[in-house]
């Protein structure tokens, strides 16, 4: 059974967003991460706290109970607050569960919020009972690391191929004041060592540390009562979550990426060739690779040739990871996914600065998270 | 890979699972410890105790199977950094397409892949890794080549 999607309730649209830059653990507490976001979400969009009905913080690795301690430095008003917790896409399904409430006609204006810092990072799979011959020595890279081993051979592309996703994000990291990682790379230091599990080498790995992300939503309703700028809210065309059922013969990460794309595309109304800017979960390089042929962003086995040949940069003809993604922006995890909508939201406004997709006018936010979900945004410029 | 009496008069150690309810040390060629659903008659490794991913049906549905230790590989991976303590690297990890239908992952036995490739016919072997306090034999399970693809 398929949702009727968001197209079939009241308009949405993100109308402020805000980051707090993602970098190596600190000793900075939570809520001056998670605080310093929202206040730019606020004053992107020229709303006060007071205005904001409603909050949802996506959050996987802090602590339980994060959401109250963080707000009240912005003055309490009393308002529902929730914790999602949902893996790699606990920001992303915070913001659709934002998007959902307005949406519904519950509240007006919503705000998500992801923050983390990397202090508890654990596993379910011994928790739920579940245990495997290897003894819990699969973790993600090596889970990604099997990935690649099985693109290289299906696709018959080279290790240099994969790499070269790593130095096109780190070229658009660079670029980005908000990424961990701020460098270009060059495909030399990209396959350098340190070896980290099968091809993957270290620059091919995203970093995992803290940071803030925040997005703020509205109906048409608020955006004519608060007085904000139209031409600079951002509608959410679908907001599409599933979760991994069985996919006989087939690598289970990417199906569950081609059913979401599939689902999400059809509530949007759009097709892939529409697109302007995508960003995706690329925590390891063979994702992006994986993803785009899964989303029908690249036919299949075709991506890494069409990487190489620019079709994925800022400037060719969609811009995949033009925040530095995953691999150079940073994966704190709780922020990741909304820390996307912020980067579709500034492309499709127009106001990306150096890493501005020309004519952007459709976005796609994808994540997908442990357990295994996969969360898609599909946002229409405005 | 070990062999199950050193053919002397000393009767061998007992031996116990390294890893409890994943295989039957007393079988050899080795067998794993699958689930199969009455209702739907998928089968599942590791075995589930609650209910089928499949159909649903409840823990009363599902029987256990032995699934043959024997496949082709799917994918492998050579670890060089590992956060665990218990194992040294690098090893090597495999994807594996058993011939009885599921997929699992597992560990070779060789440290490296130097000479895997995909769609290798593999098969499980006993080792020995170590005693418990009370002498008995601890057996763990890896795969190793058995039939190279060409």
């Amino acid at each position: 059974m398929t949702s009727r999607g968001l197209r079939s309730l009241r308009p949405v649209h993100v109308v402020g967003v805000g980051l707090h830059p993602y970098r190596s653990p600190s000793d900075a507490a939570y809520p001056a991460l998670g605080v310093h976001a929202v206040r730019a979400a606020l004053a992107d969009a020229g709303l006060s706290w007071p205005d904001v009905q409603t909050a949802y913080t996506g959050t996987a690795t802090t602590v339980m109970a994060l959401s109250r301690l963080m707000y009240r430095h912005l003055g309490v008003t009393g308002i529902p607050m929730v914790q999602v917790e949902n893996a790699s896409a606990s920001g992303s399904s915070a913001f659709r569960q934002a998007c959902i409430d307005v949406a519904s006609g519950l509240h007006d204006v919503a705000i998500a919020v992801g923050v983390d810092k990397p202090l508890h990072i654990r596993f379910p799979h011994p928790v739920a009972g579940v245990r495997d011959l290897t003894g819990d020595r699969v973790v993600p890279f090596t889970h990604f690391a099997l990935l690649a081993n099985r693109y290289l051979h299906e696709s018959k592309s080279d290790v240099a191929q994969l790499g070269l996703v790593a130095v096109k994000n780190s070229r658009n990291g660079a670029l980005n004041p908000f990424a961990q990682r701020r460098r270009a790379l060059t495909l030399d230091e990209v396959l350098a060592p340190p070896a980290i599990s099968g091809v993957l080498t270290r620059l091919q790995c995203c970093p995992v540390g803290e940071g803030a992300a925040a997005a703020i939503v509205a109906s048409d309703a608020a955006i004519e009562r608060l007085g904000l700028d139209q031409a600079r809210s951002v509608r959410v065309l679908s907001s599409t979550a599933r979760s991994e059922t069985v996919y006989p013969g087939q690598d289970p990460d990417a199906a569950l990426t081609r059913e979401t794309a599939e689902q999400a595309f059809l509530e949007a109304g759009v097709v892939p060739a529409d697109l302007d800017v995508v960003e995706l979960h690329d925590a390891f390089t063979v994702e992006e690779l994986l993803y785009l042929e899964a989303m029908g962003i690249s036919p299949d086995g075709e991506a890494a040739h069409r990487l190489a040949e620019g079709e994925f940069d800022i400037g060719g003809r969609v811009a995949v990871s033009p925040s530095g993604g995953l691999l150079s922006m940073g994966h704190p995890v709780g922020p990741t996914g909304v820390g996307q909508i912020c980067e579709i939201t500034r492309q499709l406004r127009g106001e990306a600065g150096e890493r501005q997709q020309p004519d952007a006018t459709l976005g796609l936010a994808h994540m997908v998270g442990v357990g295994e979900v996969c969360v898609i945004h599909i946002l229409e410029a405005p | 890979m070990i062999g199950r009496d050193a053919g002397t008069s000393t009767p061998a150690p007992k031996r116990v699972a390294a890893q409890e309810g994943l295989f039957d040390v007393a079988c050899d060629p080795p067998v794993l410890l699958g689930t199969r659903c009455g209702a739907c008659d998928a089968a599942f490794f590791p075995p589930l105790g609650v209910g089928c991913e499949i159909c649903g049906a409840a823990e009363e549905s599902l029987r256990s199977a032995p699934l043959r230790a024997t496949g082709r590989l799917q994918a492998f991976a050579t670890v060089f950094r590992h956060p665990g303590t218990d194992i040294e690297t690098p090893f090597t990890v495999a994807e594996i397409e058993l011939d009885d239908g599921p997929v699992v992952r597992a560990l070779m036995l060789a440290p490296t892949d130097d000479d895997l490739a995909v769609n290798d016919g593999v098969a499980g072997a006993w080792i020995s890794c170590g005693a418990t306090e009370k002498g008995e034999e601890i057996i763990d399970l890896r795969f190793a080549v058995k039939e190279n693809r060409s």
